[in-house]
Order: structure tokens, then sequence, then C-alpha cells
């Protein structure tokens, strides 16, 4: 086929081999009249609950990559060479931090939904801030622990620590990046909505939230 | 290769073209690289099962690629490893669900593309990416080889999780108007599926290889293999901890990637049968509640495999219940396709026979299966042979059948001509009697392990026999790999005849992807979403062979059956 082939024409082709008598029926579309309004159209746009669902499917993946680590924790629990990890107290500083940003975040889609764009992004930046001081504390928990000589490598249950702790803060540096791209993105030129965004964006931050909340149950009742 | 411009484009360098159309981010691109892919690695992974069994008949042959290595059992170890990492990650999990899959399933649901075409695109690379590692592997020292299989696979594996998201969201979401949830192919039933059932398994993959990695890189703890080893009876010890972490991401996701390789090629080889036979697929419903049972207990079958470090004395019963569950929905897609066969106004296209070619593999390595899957009758049966033997015929051979069955179908959808018939027959009836001669002896070979239970006499004469078998087993394998030649030039025959544009739709078939042209066009429906006004396999009222196509309008129809 010639490289200069347009949809019109194709359209035309296509109607032409249809039409054949091979017993095929003649498609429903493209039949209307010359086809020169075809070559001008905008594309279609897909409609943003794709964001939505998106967001959701991937939740459940990353749900899942955390129980496999997780029935891994609990199976190697029982083994000769388990050494609970004393949770450092900092953890529970980190965790209050966490679930106020998730209140000011909810604070922040509610000056959004009544039209306060002001509002939105002052809380919205309180929001992020808190993100970055919970994994700021994070790295703080972790050197307190390394101070006290546990290590990755020193037992199945400093390196489950490490491991459910380093992953967790990896997926919340996704979530930090989103929360930025919401703050600075101009949504005149973007494909999805102010709207879409914070929402999607704050669906993986509770997520995170909670997620963070099963881990620190399962490190502090599983030790 | 089709160029298309939408005429209306400022003119580029031809370079810069080449550069959007290799890093393009169309699902029609992007489907058609993982098949490139595909066939690249099935034929390397062909080659390579051949020199594994030729040194297996022979071995004190010096093999002519294998001799600038040391020839350590090691060696021959990670050539398997190659063997088996290129088939099931590049092949089996990449041609039916990601190569036809990108291409086909939007446009069969009438969508313009995925739902995020950007990030179909990275997954694309990431795949390309873990296999140049992969391969690059079996090139280094084998302490560092294993690191950087391993961080392949976990590379491997995230990309197809982004995949999995795409194929989950795209079918919830970008379907085009009338196209509800019981009208769509079953294609796309199986795609979906299998798209849900990879996002829960690639993410424990890698997990796994997350831990493993950083055991290996870290010095962390997670399988250790002092503790390992201190837990096993003494007398099954053996030198070096390889093994077990070997086993440990083996059984982490191999059980289900099963599942992942069948699930497309069932969806692939109902829409077939039914498209051939001209028959609606019969029990459709319940078809696809039998995809939904393959993922379920495919995933379930997984569970078991976690927990299987010999925690629960009850645990292998469980494994026994589940894994012959599978047999249901095995039965219930089995009738189907016989059902759906029966008294079909079938053409014996080469991808019919493919197809039914499947069916056969999939019985006979299914039947192997149920031994297999009792756990006091696989002590008796279960050896490395039998087990060899049964996976291949019913996992590699069967899926392959079931991607060169589609190959042949979908060729002039994607390429815009048939590929040849009677070359194709030849290399089917070629491969088909080849595999049958290589697996089938497998399994005798399995069982004749068993014979050292015998007297001395016998066990002499068993053990000659299964030397003649071996050799058989091998001149099989020389015959199919030289038969697979035939589809090779079939391929790029077809190939350089593919600008010859055949009719739109050879196999009359009903489905969204064959109302535009052949070859697919870039830009697919174009600005205009089809609509959908029925099921996928809804005969016409006139002829009741003929397929009613799910993109007429009921007054379009009637207009079309009355000028015919």
């Amino acid at each position: 086929m010639p490289a200069t082939t347009t949809i019109p024409e194709m359209k035309r082709i296509a109607d032409k081999k249809d039409g054949g008598g091979k017993g095929n029926l003649p498609p429903v579309r493209g039949n209307g009249g010359g086809g020169e309004e075809g070559k001008n159209q905008p594309k279609r746009r897909p409609s943003p609950n794709r964001y939505y669902t998106g967001v959701a499917v991937g939740i459940v993946s990353v749900l899942m990559f955390f129980m496999a680590l997780a029935s891994a924790f609990l199976v190697r629990k029982g083994s000769t060479d388990w050494v609970p990890v004393r949770i450092p107290a900092l953890l529970w500083l980190n965790t209050v931090v966490l679930l106020a940003s998730s209140v000011t975040l909810e604070v922040a889609r509610k000056r959004l939904a009544n039209g306060d764009s002001r509002g939105f992004r002052n809380f919205w930046l309180v929001t992020t801030v808190l993100g970055v001081a919970f994994l700021v504390g994070q790295v703080a928990a972790w050197r307190i622990l390394a101070g006290e000589g546990v290590y990755l490598s020193s037992n199945p249950a400093s390196s489950f620590f490490y491991v459910f702790t380093g992953a967790h803060a990896v997926h919340l540096v996704g979530g930090v990046a989103a929360l930025i791209y919401v703050a600075l993105r101009n949504f005149e030129v973007a494909k999805v909505t102010r709207t879409v965004a914070a929402d999607v964006t704050s669906y993986f931050w509770h997520f995170l939230d909670a997620l963070w909340l099963f881990l620190l149950a399962l490190l502090y009742l599983g030790k | 290769m089709v160029t298309y411009d939408e005429g209306d484009i400022a003119p580029i360098s031809a370079g810069r073209r080449f550069l959007a159309r290799v890093f393009s981010g169309n699902h029609k691109t992007i489907g058609l690289q993982y098949l490139w892919l595909s066939l690249a690695s099935v034929l390397v992974g062909m080659v390579l099962s051949a020199l594994l069994r030729a040194h297996t008949s022979w071995p004190d042959t010096a093999i002519p690629f294998l001799a600038s290595f040391e020839s350590t059992p090691e060696r021959y170890a990670a050539m398997r490893l190659l063997h088996g990492s290129l088939m099931v990650f590049f092949v089996l999990t990449a041609a039916p669900q990601l190569g036809f899959g990108n291409f086909l399933l939007p446009l069969q649901i009438g969508a313009e593309d995925v739902a995020f075409p950007e990030l179909n695109r990275f997954s694309f690379w990431l795949t390309a990416a873990s296999l140049i590692g992969m391969t690059a592997s079996f090139f280094q020292p084998l302490n560092r080889g294993i690191n950087v299989w391993l961080a392949s696979a976990a590379v491997f594996s995230f990309a197809a999780l982004l995949s999995a998201l795409n194929f989950t969201v795209t079918t919830i979401e970008s379907r085009t108007k009338g196209m509800t949830l019981p009208r769509m192919p079953v294609t796309v039933w199986a795609w979906f599926i299998n798209a849900i059932l990879s996002l829960l398994i690639f993410s424990v993959l890698l997990a796994g290889c997350t831990a493993v990695l950083s055991d290996r890189l870290l010095g962390s703890n997670f399988f250790s293999a002092a503790a390992f080893l201190a837990q096993q009876p003494q007398n099954l010890v053996r030198q070096g901890s390889l093994p077990v972490l070997w086993q440990r991401l083996f059984w982490y996701f191999a059980q289900a990637e099963v599942y992942v390789a069948m699930l497309p090629c069932f969806g692939i080889i109902t829409h077939l049968i039914a498209t051939f036979a001209r028959k609606p697929v019969w029990k459709e419903r319940l078809v696809v509640l039998a995809f939904c049972g393959v993922g379920l207990s495919g995933f379930c079958v997984w569970g078991y495999h976690m927990f299987a470090t010999g925690m629960n004395p009850y645990a292998p019963l469980v494994f026994a219940v589940l894994a012959s569950s599978l047999g249901i929905p095995a039965a219930v897609l089995l009738a189907s396709w016989l059902n759906t066969l029966w008294n079909g106004e079938s053409e014996f296209s080469t991808s019919l026979l493919f197809a039914i070619g499947f069916i056969s593999l999939f019985i006979a390595g299914g039947l192997s299966g149920l031994f297999l899957a009792r756990h006091d009758l696989a002590r008796a049966a279960v050896s490395e042979d039998f087990v060899v033997g049964h996976f291949h015929l019913v996992m590699g051979v069967a899926a392959t059948f079931a991607i060169l069955a589609a190959l042949f179908f979908w060729f002039p959808k994607v390429f815009g001509c048939r590929m040849n018939e009677a070359l194709g027959k030849t290399h089917f009836w070629m491969t088909f009697a080849g595999v049958y001669c290589i697996f089938m002896p497998m399994h005798w070979l399995g069982l004749l392990t068993q014979s050292n239970l015998l007297p001395d006499a016998q066990r002499v004469a068993v053990a000659s026999a299964g030397a003649s078998i071996r050799t058989l087993v091998t001149l099989a394998t020389i015959w199919t790999v030289a038969a697979q030649s035939i589809f090779v030039v079939n391929f790029f025959l077809s190939l350089l005849r593919a600008h010859r544009a055949e009719e739109n739709n050879p196999w009359r078939s009903s489905t969204l992807e064959w109302s535009i042209a052949c070859p697919a066009p870039e830009v697919g429906f174009g600005a205009e979403a089809p609509v959908v006004y029925r099921g996928a396999y809804e005969l016409t009222d006139a002829s009741p062979k003929e397929f009613a196509q799910q993109h007429l309008s009921p007054e379009s129809l009637a207009l079309a059956q009355k000028t015919r």
C-alpha cells in the first residue's frame, strides 16, 4: 500500500473490497458521502474513568506485592535464627504525621470541590510537607536501628523490617511525586482535570496510609 | 513494512520517522514488536533445545557453539535455564497475551488504543531490556549470571504488571458503544481474566526477586541457606546453597505462570474454532466461567506452593484437590470445543489444523497431569523425564500451536495477506508428528526410572530400551526443529507478498477488527467509533452459516443480505 494513503481513501478501498460479493457484508460506517470530514476531526478522547480504574487496579497489584512479603514473613517467623526487632519509638510519631497528611489531603480536596483554589493549594502543600516529613522520619528510624547495630543483614527479622519499611517508602516517594505533579502541573493544557488528578492521587495516598498501618501492626504484633 | 501518513503532517526526515515508528506508542506497533521479540526468542530457544538433546544423547561429541565455554554441569544447567526463560517469558507469556493481546484487544472492543499508551510503550521496552539481560546472563560467570538473571526477571515482572494494568483498565473503560460485557469476544475475556491473574502473580514474582536479590547482593536473610539446610534431613543435604534459591524462585511463580500462558490460548482456540465451524461458541457463558475457574484455581495452586515448606501435613491433600479441580474447567472447555466443531461447516485451513492440534496436545498432556496432581500417584510417576514430557506437551507445545493458529488467522489483519496454506499444512503435519515423537516417549522414560524395583535381568533389558528411546527423542527433536524452517520460509515469503492487499474479512468473522481495512491502518477505526449491535458469535437470520458482523446495525444487515 502506498505511503500516502489517507483515511478517506482507505475507507473507500474498504467499501470497494467489502462490496465485492465474496460473502462479505458491507460496513455501515464510512459510506456516508465522500468522507472529507474524516481528516480533520479531533481524536476520540477516552473517558477520565480510566484513571480511577487504573489506580484501583494498581493498588490491588501493590497490595499483592506486600501480601507476598507478609506471608513470607509469617512463614519465616517460626525459624530458629529469628531475633525480634525492637521498633523505634520514632515510628509512632511518623505514623501520626502520615495520618495527619491524609486528613489535610481530604481538607484540600474539599476546598477544591468548593472552588477555593487558594485553600486547596495551601492544604495540598501541607500534605506534601507532611509526606516528606514522614519519609525523613523513616530514614531517621533506620539510622536509630543502625546505631543499635541492627542492619539489613543482621537476621531475618531485621531483613523484613528494612524491606517492608523500604518498599513502603519507595511507594510513598511515588505518592509525593504525584502530589508535587498535581501542585505544579498547568491543568489548562493537561489531559486530565485537576479534580481527577487530585482524586486519583488521594486514593493512592490513603491506600499507602492504610498499608502503613497494616505493616506497622504486622511488625509490632508479629515480632 | 507498510507505513501510513495522515496526509496533512508536515514532511519529516526518514530517520525521525523511523524512530517515531520504532518507539511508537500505538498498540498495533507494540503488539507487533512483542511478536517479533517472540519469534526471535522461539527460534533461539528451539536451537538450544536441540543442542541440549544432542548433548544428552552423544555426550562425547563436541558441539561447536559450546566448545568455547567451560564444559561443566553448571554450564549445561545455565543453557537449560536460557532455553526455559526464553520460552516461558518471551514466547509463552509474551506472544499470546502481550503480542496478540496488544494488537487485537483494543480493535476487538472498538477502542482507539489501550487506556495508557505511554505506559504500554514503557513496558514493551522494559521487556526488551529484560530479554537482553536474560540472554546476557548466560554469557556471564555463574555467580554474576544469576544476579543478572534475577534482575532481568524482576524487570520482566514489573513490565508484565504494567501491561496487565493496561489490559484490565482498557477492557473495563475503553469498550465502544454497545460493547457490553456479554458481547465481548471470548478472546477479550481470556486476555482480561489473564491480565487480572498476571496482576496478582507477577507482583509476587517481583517480591520474590526483590527478596532473593537482596539476599544475594545485600546479605539479608530471607532465604537463608544455612537455616534451610539445618531443617533438612542430613542425608538430603548437598553441597552449595544454589538449588534452594532456585527452588524458591521456581515455586514462587512457576505454577500460576502455566495458566498465564494457557488462558489467552484457550480464548484464541475457542474463538478460532467457532469462526471456522461457523457456529456460535457452545455454552459461551459457561466457557467464560471456565476461564475464571482456570484463573482462580491457577492462583490458588500458587498459594499452596508459597506455604509448601513442609509446614502443614494436609498441604499435599489440599494441593491434590486444587490441582484436580482444574479438571472441571478443562472439561468444560473441551466439551465446548468439541461441541462447536461437531457438525460444523469446517474449512480445514492451517489455522484450524493448529487449533485442533492444540486440543489434541491439551488432552494428551492433560492426562499425564492427572498422575502428577495426585500426590500418591505422583510419587510413582514423578521423575524428571515424565514431568518434562508432561509440561512441554500441555504448556509449551500446546501454547505454541495456539500461537501459530492465531498467527495464521490474524496474519492478514497484521500484514495484509494470508500465509501460504500448502506450506502451512506441511509444516503443521511435520511438527505435529514430531512433537508427539519427542514428548510421548519422554513419559515412558520417566516410568522406566522405576525399573530399579525389577529383577536384574529385566533391568538390563529396560536400560537398553531406555537408551534407544533417548536416541529416538533426540532424532525427533532435530526433525521438528528442522521442520520449523518451512515455517520461517513461509513467514518471510508471505511478508514479501504482503503489499498485495487481500479482501478485508478473509475468514468471514464477525468481530470488530475485521470491519476495518487489512492490514489494520495506524489510525484504527479513525475518528468515528464503531457501534456494536450484537454478540460476537451470532448468526444471521437469512443464512444460518454466516456470522452477523457486530458493527452492522439491523437495518444495514438486512440491506446487506438483500443485496447479496
